[in-house]
């Protein structure tokens, strides 16, 4: 039962538009007395950690079989692979939402549960990078330990040389101690990893005081799409992420200290942000942006007691946070605009489109998942809706000075302008985006914006859940539904996080333009072959997925232009080469062609062949990929049944 | 407890030495990754931490943030040894142990630096906790083993690579075929090459094993106009035309 006041006792008569009112007014009230954040200190409970760690033991046993069923096709996989994510996330989870856990114990275990889901990440491809983007940053960082120079390009991420850190990093290691590049990177993302949810918890903690709330906000935190996958990536993101969550723990734990000791952690975060500005646009954009409105937030309080000192250190460093990366931009010229513009175009005008109800704003649908997937991340998108509603004005309550803290008149406080913390007042107002980024994952178009928002944005719902649950929903007396169900929604919460963070997180057989899930061992082997037989720097084209084989296994020189206006689907499509295409063909310097008859197998799970603004729901034809054979100066120097290689150097002679 | 001695600065300039030792002289991977790793993620991060004297008030937060300044050490060491030409093994171990050894005198010569943090008390943990905890590793290190192990395994397509390049060593008036089994059982094939559509030359009854390649280099006539070969592959228990591929021999 939810606390009511009590004038709703039986026996009472009230109006019942007041009692309606009064009783949202209870559920989404600001009011904080539902229950004290946390427990009096006491030591972590080794017994549960044992037990705890056999159990994420032998869920990453069920994970890793779930896969290698996966990978053969057996319809036992999903019947290994759920139930261990399952094991995996929900006892971890109840423990750590538990309103007893000690605080080194929710440590520890936010720990073992982020490197678990990480480990279920890496044992997809046990040996190898595999993801889209861990292929671009893998040839950066392969170009970098060849030529031992920075801002080498990179065709298939223009913007990639802008930001070298993670491959200076990753390279850095490879160097010191001789591992292979997958080895040091995915040393290099599990210490991220490690880093991440220590610097969350702390910057949690810091703002608001309790380490039961600052667990639940990284446990929520962990139902971000983008937590389980993309962030665990081969990618600058990751590494971006964890330096911008870091600056935050920072920066939030300086908010008290004076003097020089103010300056110290000034000089920490003046380090951290200029490495963040060489390292990835977003994290650094997020930073900016959170800074930014912390000085502006701090500029506008209303508290005769705050020190200039303190005002003139949150400005600086807002005003550092802007600066540096738009310096580092200049000096490396901009390319974010080319980048991310038509990103952000198409991703508004989809969903302005769906809005608005315009005709072919989504014309292809979004790609299939299994239906318990999706009512999983549903029912985690319900419970983190549920959430905030019953957190938001919690939130703000807290931020409020805590000699008022009773009914709505903290609220006024803050409407006021009198708050004790800006962090606090922004994180809560930043949870808003949640629905935002949701809207966006709706459509195909703006998937991308809502899912590289989705980062930034669950830190603010992190931190309003974990109020939400601590202060509501577990309430004061934390004893039977109270004790368990918001563990549960916690728990889901987090399997929503897996559920959305790809189409299939389970290994399964080839699928067509699919990308990880059409990376195979036949694919690897051509590209390597044209490495070793043609040897390295040919100019290539080909399907997405093969260009990224043949640059990084391949170490080939791919090409995503023909030539200037002409991409290479428009020589691929179509049952003959139109002279346009030929001509174009023929004034290039591209080498090689590679076909992948497998195309013709099935239409594009993801929607294209070759880039995402190029979308298509039909199969190729294995006309329109073999038409080259009959082509007069080009050869056939490669087949292997499913992959064929054409030489087109040929033509250029004709010229 | 606090940790009020300085030592840890001490320890941090001789891991950075024998870091550097490491990379000088050793190729052994479990050395230079058990004195190197430490390096990027922790050592260096941590005497910059001291030095710039941000006090931490809890062993988490001060992994955290040494993890962090570590991080932008080597950031800004890939800058910097790019600058120098040096992004080399040794300029990385150099770079590591300059920012160590310079930053570990700044922090041990300022009258404010704060002392370490103090480490939680340890917890007790009984004979069946440290059993199970260690099983757990074992169970999940196998698992790992395991999933390596079906990666390298498994297939899922089986097929035959078929080639033919104008030369592989770069000789003019070769050419040269090739075959690549990775299939589950060996493939008895039969091969032809014609020159401009004329029978060139013929392998019979190759056999291919799984995992198994093939190759020759063919001498060809070199004229003053380039010439098509095409090779094909037949399987003699259906007579049937299998692959087929072709290149241009180089005119003269």
């Amino acid at each position: 039962m939810l606390m009511m006041p009590a004038h709703f006792t039986p026996g009472t008569r009230i109006n019942p538009l007041q009692a309606g009112i009064r009783f949202v007014s209870a559920v989404i009230g600001p009011d904080l007395r539902g229950g004290s954040a946390d427990t009096p200190p006491q030591r972590a409970n080794s017994g549960w950690i044992a037990v705890l760690c056999l159990t994420v033991a032998t869920a990453l046993l069920l994970v890793v079989a779930g896969h290698a069923a996966g990978r053969r096709g057996y319809e036992v996989a999903p019947l290994l692979f759920w139930p261990g994510i399952v094991l995996l996330v929900a006892p971890t989870s109840l423990r750590i939402a538990w309103p007893t856990t000690a605080r080194g114990e929710r440590v520890f275990l936010l720990f073992l549960l982020a490197e678990a889901l990480f480990y279920c990440k890496v044992v997809y491809s046990p040996t190898s990078f595999i993801g889209h983007d861990e292929f671009l940053h893998w040839i950066a960082a392969d170009d970098l330990m060849t030529a031992r120079r920075l801002f080498l390009s990179n065709p298939l991420l223009p913007i990639g040389p802008t930001y070298p850190a993670l491959e200076i990093v990753s390279t850095a290691i490879v160097n010191l101690t001789g591992l292979p590049l997958f080895v040091a990177g995915t040393l290099l993302l599990a210490v991220l990893k490690g880093t991440f949810i220590g610097a969350l918890f702390l910057f949690f903690e810091s703002i608001t005081g309790s380490p039961r709330i600052a667990a639940i906000g990284c446990l929520a935190y962990m139902g971000c799409s983008t937590f389980v996958l993309f962030e665990s990536m081969f990618s600058y993101e990751s590494l971006g992420i964890v330096l911008c969550v870091l600056i935050f723990a920072v920066e939030a734990a300086s908010k008290d200290l004076v003097g020089r000791e103010r300056l110290k952690a000034l000089g920490l975060i003046a380090l951290l942000l200029m490495s963040l500005s060489v390292t990835h646009h977003l994290a650094a954009f997020y930073a900016a942006i959170y800074l930014g409105a912390v000085a502006i937030l701090e500029a506008l309080r209303r508290d005769a007691s705050m020190r200039s000192e303190a005002r003139i250190a949150v400005g600086f460093t807002g005003t550092l946070a802007i600066a540096l990366p738009i310096l580092w931009m200049e000096a490396r010229g901009n390319h974010l605009a080319g980048y991310l513009g038509p990103i952000v175009e198409t991703g508004f005008k989809t969903l302005l489109g769906k809005i608005t109800g315009a005709p072919n704003s989504d014309q292809l649908g979004a790609p299939p998942q299994p239906l318990a997937m999706r009512l999983t991340t549903l029912l985690a998108i319900l419970l983190l809706a549920l959430g905030l509603a019953t957190g938001f004005f919690r939130s703000l309550a807290m931020a409020a000075p805590s000699d008022a803290r009773t009914g709505w008149r903290p609220l006024q406080d803050v409407l006021g302008r009198r708050w004790r913390d800006s962090r606090l007042v922004f994180l809560s107002l930043l949870a808003f985006g949640f629905p935002i980024s949701v809207a966006f994952r709706l459509t195909i178009g703006g998937w991308e914006i809502g899912n590289r928002m989705g980062t930034f944005v669950f830190i603010g719902v992190g931190l309003v859940v974990g109020v939400s649950v601590v202060h509501f929903w577990e309430g004061r007396t934390r004893r039977g539904w109270r004790r368990i169900a918001p563990a549960v929604a916690l728990a889901v919460i987090v399997l929503g996080g897996v559920t959305s963070a790809a189409l299939e997180p389970l290994r399964g057989r080839y699928r067509v333009a699919a990308d990880q899930q059409s990376i195979e061992s036949m694919g690897i082997e051509t590209a390597l072959w044209t490495k070793a037989w043609l040897g390295a720097g040919n100019r290539f084209t080909s399907d997405r997925i093969n260009r990224l084989l043949l640059a990084s296994y391949g170490r080939q020189d791919v090409r995503v232009k023909i030539v200037e206006g002409v991409a290479p689907s428009r020589v691929f499509e179509n049952e003959t080469l139109g002279p346009d295409e030929f001509w174009a063909l023929v004034r290039s310097d591209i080498d090689f062609l590679l076909v992948d008859l497998r195309l013709s197998t099935a239409p594009p799970v993801l929607g294209f062949y070759f880039e995402p603004w190029q979308r298509r729901g039909t199969p190729l034809s294995g006309a329109e990929l073999l038409k080259f054979n009959d082509i007069k100066g080009i050869t056939r120097i490669y087949d292997n049944g499913w992959i064929v290689i054409y030489d087109v150097r040929g033509l250029h002679e004709n010229l | 407890m606090r940790i009020c001695r300085k030592l840890d600065l001490l320890a941090a300039c001789l891991w950075a030495g024998a870091a550097v030792a490491a990379v000088a002289v050793s190729d052994s991977l479990l050395i230079r990754t058990a004195l190197g790793a430490p390096m990027v993620f922790l050592v260096s991060g941590h005497t910059v931490l001291r030095a710039i004297g941000v006090r931490t008030g809890s062993a988490l937060q001060h992994f955290v943030y040494a993890v962090g300044a570590s991080l932008a050490a080597g950031i800004a060491g890939g800058f910097a040894l790019n600058a120098a030409g040096s992004l080399t093994p040794l300029g990385w171990a150099l770079w590591f142990w300059g920012v160590t050894a310079a930053a570990a005198p700044v922090a041990a010569c300022r009258r404010d630096t704060p002392d370490l943090p103090a480490w939680p008390a340890p917890a007790r943990v009984r004979l069946w906790q440290g059993a199970a905890f260690m099983l757990a590793l074992l169970v999940a290190t196998g698992a790992y083993a395991l999933a390596v192990r079906d990666e390298a395994a498994y297939r899922e397509f089986k097929y035959t690579a078929f080639w033919l390049l104008p030369s592989a060593s770069g000789e003019s008036g070769r050419i040269t075929v090739g075959i690549r089994s990775a299939e589950t059982q060996p493939q008895l094939l039969d091969l032809e090459i014609t020159l401009d559509g004329q029978p060139f030359a013929i392998f019979r009854s190759l056999t291919i094993a799984p995992g198994e390649s093939w190759a020759r280099e063919i001498p060809v006539p070199v004229l003053a106009t380039p010439q098509k070969a095409d090779a094909r592959l037949y399987r003699p228990e259906d007579n049937r035309l299998y692959r087929s591929v072709s290149t241009l021999v180089p005119r003269i």
